[in-house]
């Protein structure tokens, strides 16, 4: 047969792939029934068969081309992405994320750095002011004064939550930003961590003795737990990768910094999580008129979730090893 | 393909789990930056929009503390899940993604999963780095110079940035391509040079190949050029077919390639034949 007329015997076949895969592109799969879906199978697998047998049918180059590009984009309705597997997220979030954060060398490093920064910093600025105006500026330590000033309880309501979104926003960003900056071989992300303990220290310990520090303090503790705790779990996150490139425990560094992100990801996404239940208590508690007792309270109750995330169901069960 | 040799250029090969092989061609930083300053632009709209919503909203009810707080959580999200949301929903598709025919896919050639997804779209904000600053009023705005990734991309292979590094990703080219067909011969002289080739001609793969890479092309080079690349070839064929030293090799190709492609012998020497009386009648 010549070249001619097999394309020709062939042409209607992959003409009809092609509207297919339009459909299917545009989610028509239900509405296509499953004839078409039938169809759409036993149209790639002749594409295929004749992609395979280009060179013996000695096709044109152009058809040749033509058929690796239809190939591929049936091939790609035929394989599609993975939706959310919400129970497989779940599973991950809620069993091997804990597990996996119990050993990590790189969050107790994370734990350490920021805790230790953020103490030292709170300090320094509490016992100099000085300190306080070389790190955040004389600017901003007015700006957080003049917003605290009336945070909580205030008549000014609205002001109130535009500065919930503001921080939200910015403070979530710290975090990820904590956690991206980490592949950069670590340095990155611990560069950022000490550089947000340092600030954010300083502006506690500046509170302390500022005539908006009760504010300040009120507005702070519902929401603190979660949000300091989801900073350094995305730093770890963050350096989880970015140390997977130096020590690569015999892999490549691709397979090594691969396997590190399968496992730093769904970290980060914990860190989201726990940022946009920070966030919540921040627009609806902290503001308000509640008891500091009811604020202390659901602080408390925080630090409890966590420690049963970390720990509870973090701690090892049936001889697993989830060291990495 | 089988034997052929590998060509120096962005393809990439994927073996499918039917264990085809077919070429993607990778995507290049020029054509990924249209896409990404177009979903750059969207994700703007997209804040600026939920700002009007919400102060159409809110602002009757004087709450315009909710709208900044609403606005916020919308710049957000969509800065760090608008392309890990709809890479997971769209097959490795975001908007701007779609519009300039590109898809994200494992390097295996299998599609993304979420873990992917979401991973390379956060750490797309590495690759921007490092930062310029433009000060407005004494305000320092941000703009990325996106220098970190396109350094990535050029000593990296297939064009892959920090992200597609770390996530085992890559953006292939995913836009429809016209078929063209078999290229015709249409000059009555080769289609008479081809009644004088052997009945029984056979060509080979790579001879086959190399026939209808030219047909397909030559119309576009100049005619002494053309005859220059043609008498490379066309000079074996008309010693192993016994033709006058004075053959033109670029029709020869062309009788050849009719033959070995288009029509049998006895299809060629009808056709000469009906031009002929068609010729004699007029």
């Amino acid at each position: 047969m010549k070249v001619v007329e097999l394309l020709e015997s062939r042409l209607q076949n992959w003409r009809e792939l092609e509207q297919l895969c339009v459909q299917m592109e545009q989610h028509r799969k239900r509405a296509a029934g499953a004839p078409a879906v039938g169809r759409f199978a036993t149209l790639y697998r002749a594409a295929c068969a004749d992609l395979a047998l280009a060179d013996a049918y000695q096709l044109p180059p152009n058809t040749v081309q033509y058929l690796h590009q239809l190939v591929g984009r049936a091939h790609n309705q035929l394989y599609l992405s993975r939706k959310f597997a919400y129970k497989r997220w779940l599973y991950e979030l809620l069993h091997l994320v804990p597990q996996r954060l119990f050993h990590d060398n790189c969050v107790r490093l994370a734990f350490c750095l920021f805790y230790g920064v953020f103490i030292a910093s709170m300090l320094a600025a509490w016992l100099s002011p000085a300190f306080a105006d070389l790190v955040v500026g004389k600017e901003g330590l007015q700006q957080v004064e003049e917003m605290h000033a009336d945070s909580v309880g205030g008549t000014d309501f609205n002001s109130a939550q535009a500065g919930t979104g503001f921080y939200l926003n910015h403070n979530a960003t710290i975090g990820l930003r904590c956690f991206v900056f980490g592949i950069l071989l670590g340095v990155g992300g611990i560069y950022e961590t000490i550089f947000n303990a340092l600030y954010l220290g300083s502006m506690f310990g500046f509170m302390i003795t500022s005539k908006s520090g009760p504010n300040f303090f009120q507005f702070v503790t519902a929401h603190g737990p979660f949000e300091l705790t989801a900073i350094v779990l995305g730093a770890a996150a963050g350096m989880k990768l970015g140390f997977s490139i130096i020590d690569t425990r015999g892999y490549t560094r691709t397979a090594s910094l691969r396997r590190a992100f399968r496992e730093a990801v769904p970290a980060a996404v914990t860190a989201v999580i726990l940022f946009g239940l920070a966030g919540l208590i921040e627009a609806c508690l902290s503001p308000s008129t509640a008891p500091y007792a009811v604020k202390a309270g659901v602080a408390v109750l925080c630090c409890g979730v966590l420690i049963f995330y970390f720990v509870a169901l973090g701690y090892p069960r049936g001889g697993q090893t989830n060291a990495v | 393909m089988n034997g052929a040799i590998k060509q120096l250029d962005n393809r990439i090969e994927i073996v499918t789990p039917e264990n085809i092989e077919f070429t993607y061609r990778v995507a290049g930083p020029f054509r990924r930056l249209g896409a990404y300053l177009l979903d750059n632009l969207l994700c703007w709209v997209f804040i600026i929009v939920i700002y009007i919503i919400t102060l159409l909203v809110f602002g009757v009810l004087q709450s315009l503390g909710t709208v900044s707080l609403l606005a916020a959580v919308a710049h957000f999200f969509t800065t760090w899940f608008y392309g890990g949301v709809f890479e997971s929903l769209w097959n490795g598709q975001t908007l701007g993604k779609r519009m300039f025919g590109l898809r994200v896919l494992s390097d295996d050639g299998q599609p993304i999963n979420g873990i992917q997804a979401i991973g390379r779209n956060f750490l797309r904000h590495a690759d921007t780095l490092p930062w310029a600053y433009w000060t407005i009023e004494e305000s320092l705005i941000p703009l990325s110079t996106l220098q970190l990734g396109l350094l990535f991309m050029f000593v990296y292979g297939n064009y892959q940035r920090l992200g597609d590094w770390a996530a085992g990703t890559m953006v292939v080219l995913d836009e429809p391509q016209q078929l063209y067909g078999v290229a015709r011969v249409t000059e009555p002289a080769a289609l008479q040079l081809a009644t004088q080739l052997p009945v029984n001609l056979v060509v080979n793969r790579s001879l086959g190949r190399a026939l209808s890479a030219y047909v397909q092309r030559r119309l576009r080079v100049p005619v002494a050029r053309r005859f220059e690349m043609a008498s490379h070839l066309g000079e074996a064929l008309r010693e192993r077919y016994n033709l006058p030293a004075n053959t033109n090799y670029d029709l020869l190709l062309c009788a050849v390639y009719h033959r070995a492609f288009i029509a049998s012998a006895t299809e060629v020497l009808d056709d000469v034949v009906g031009e002929r009386s068609k010729g004699v009648k007029e």
